[in-house]
């Protein structure tokens, strides 16, 4: 994971935003920054964690000690908030400044970690099955770009047609951007969602990415 | 109890069909030093990786330090380490930061872990790299950090999979040392090497695996009785001709020298008439790497 491409990417995208919307989606570009570092710096250990398997054969090392999977895991996604953090400590501020309560920060910073533990879980699931490098890398990125870009974080959620808009409502990025756009005052009335909602979803779909992960991903080869 | 103990192990990879394994029968004593060796493709890899707890076996079973592979995995983790092979070392990280965050990692307290790391610096001569960036080391120092990632660890079992590929001849001395040495600490050694002397001067034990079966087994003492002959004589250059060298004994060509395997005697007839033709010549006892070759592939004769 790189720590140009997880500050230059999100800013590039706010840049384009702010200037083909005259400033009108600043707002929206923030809070899409916000939330498609965090779910690439999840997603992108899908790379990584495929690199320390097959290149540096650490999780060979790892597997025969008493360091277990989900320890692993951890370790690995905390590493990846370190190239993350130089993009978090400008955006944050940039949150509060556009204006989001800074008493709501809580409701933020919960929101984007389950969007990162959620993204770091099915990073880490991919990367178990991926049989060489390239395609890890490559799926991070596809990942990065189903979880962080596909869904109505960089844009508002309420143009989207009905049937397409509940199928978002499945990934945590969705409910995070509405969870901090209502924190905000902002966020539109949609059909079947209410912020109560919101946070059951973004738990559901992290339990259910951790039980999978633990279940499915490969530690043991087989 | 027994470090391992594989009774009938087999393991086929599904996506490839191959048949890694077959049939293996093996046990491995506590606190001795204990080789597989083989050709590459072997699968001595396979049968480390399946005892390290890495791989999962297709049939048979084994135990390791008194626990089911297949089903206490958890309980052997915690008493082993591993040295992969071909592995990597992590560029920003120094020598000492890689053993001592692996012990921590692996549960050991702080000053225990610095205790440890210290040792082993000084026990691999690591001292004056311990804080450079992996990444500005050669290869043979960043295997040797990766060796000491596991001597580090107080584990009952040491996994080594080819840990000297690779290296010069002081780097692959400097690790047998070491490797005696936690052998004398009362530790178990699982080793896999295509080096056929290094298998001969660390090992209590050696089991020959080809083609993923057991062919030999035993100490190299005992591995060298299934050569008949005795002692080596090779001889570089063309003085003697093919029929003259076969009356002497078996003959094997390596490149432009004659290898010719026979018994004592007639061993120092043939050395003493190659030097009167002025050959080229040297005579020895026969080594594990007769017996190798013998066993799992001949030379062109």
């Amino acid at each position: 994971m790189s720590l140009v491409w997880l500050f230059a990417t999100p800013f590039s995208l706010l840049f384009i935003i702010t200037v083909t919307t005259g400033g009108r989606s600043f707002v929206l570009g923030v809070i899409g920054s916000l939330l498609l570092v965090l779910s690439t710096v999840g997603t992108g250990i899908a790379g990584d964690a495929t690199w320390y398997r097959l290149e540096t054969k650490l999780q060979d090392f790892f597997v025969a000690s008493p360091v277990s999977q989900i320890g692993y895991l951890l370790g690995i996604a905390f590493a990846g908030l370190f190239f993350a953090s130089p993009a978090l400590v400008v955006l944050l501020p940039l949150l509060v400044y556009v204006g989001f309560p800074i008493l709501a920060l809580p409701i933020a910073l919960l929101s984007l970690a389950g969007v990162w533990l959620f993204s770091s879980a099915i990073g880490y699931l991919v990367s178990t099955f991926t049989s060489n490098l390239r395609n890890g890398w490559q799926s991070g990125l596809l990942l990065s770009v189903i979880v962080g870009i596909l869904p109505p974080v960089f844009y508002p959620a309420e143009i989207l047609p009905h049937n397409i808009l509940l199928v978002t409502y499945a990934i945590p990025t969705t409910n995070a951007a509405l969870l901090i756009r209502d924190a905000m005052g902002t966020a539109p009335t949609l059909p079947y969602w209410s912020p109560l909602i919101g946070w059951f979803l973004i738990a559901v779909s992290l339990a259910i990415a951790l039980a999978v992960t633990s279940r499915v991903a490969r530690w043991r080869q087989h | 109890m027994s470090a391992i103990e594989a009774v009938s192990l087999s393991k086929i990879y599904h996506r490839s069909k191959t048949l890694a394994l077959a049939d293996i029968t093996l046990t491995i004593r506590r606190g001795e030093i204990f080789t597989l060796l083989g050709r590459n493709g072997a699968g001595k890899t396979t049968f480390l990786r399946i005892a390290a707890t890495q791989l999962m076996p297709t049939k048979g079973q084994m135990s390791v330090l008194g626990h089911d592979a297949r089903d206490e995995p958890f309980q052997i983790r915690s008493k082993i380490a591993v040295v992969p092979q071909e592995g990597g070392t992590i560029g920003p990280l120094t020598p000492w930061d890689h053993i001592y965050l692996t012990l921590l990692a692996r549960g050991m307290s702080r000053s225990n872990a610095r205790e440890r790391a210290e040792k082993t610096i000084g026990q691999l001569e690591l001292k004056q790299y311990r804080n450079q960036p992996a990444d500005s080391l050669s290869g043979g120092l960043r295997q040797r950090v990766r060796v000491a990632m596991a001597v580090a660890t107080d584990a009952e079992l040491i996994f080594l999979d080819e840990p000297t590929l690779g290296l010069d001849a002081v780097s692959r001395r400097r690790i047998w040392g070491v490797l005696n040495q936690i052998q004398k600490e009362g530790r178990s050694i699982l080793l896999t090497t295509h080096y056929i002397d290094e298998a001969e001067i660390l090992s209590n034990e050696v089991a020959v695996i080809d083609h993923g079966r057991k062919v030999l087994s035993g100490s190299p003492a005992e591995l060298l009785r299934n050569v008949k002959e005795r002692v080596r004589v090779d001889i570089v250059g063309s003085t003697f001709a093919p029929e003259e060298l076969n009356s002497y004994g078996r003959v094997v060509r390596l490149a432009e020298r004659f290898r010719v395997l026979t018994d004592e005697q007639r061993g120092r007839e043939l050395a003493d008439e190659a030097m009167k033709r002025g050959s080229d010549v040297s005579l020895a006892r026969v080594s594990l790497e007769d017996m190798f070759v013998d066993l799992v592939g001949r030379d062109e004769e």
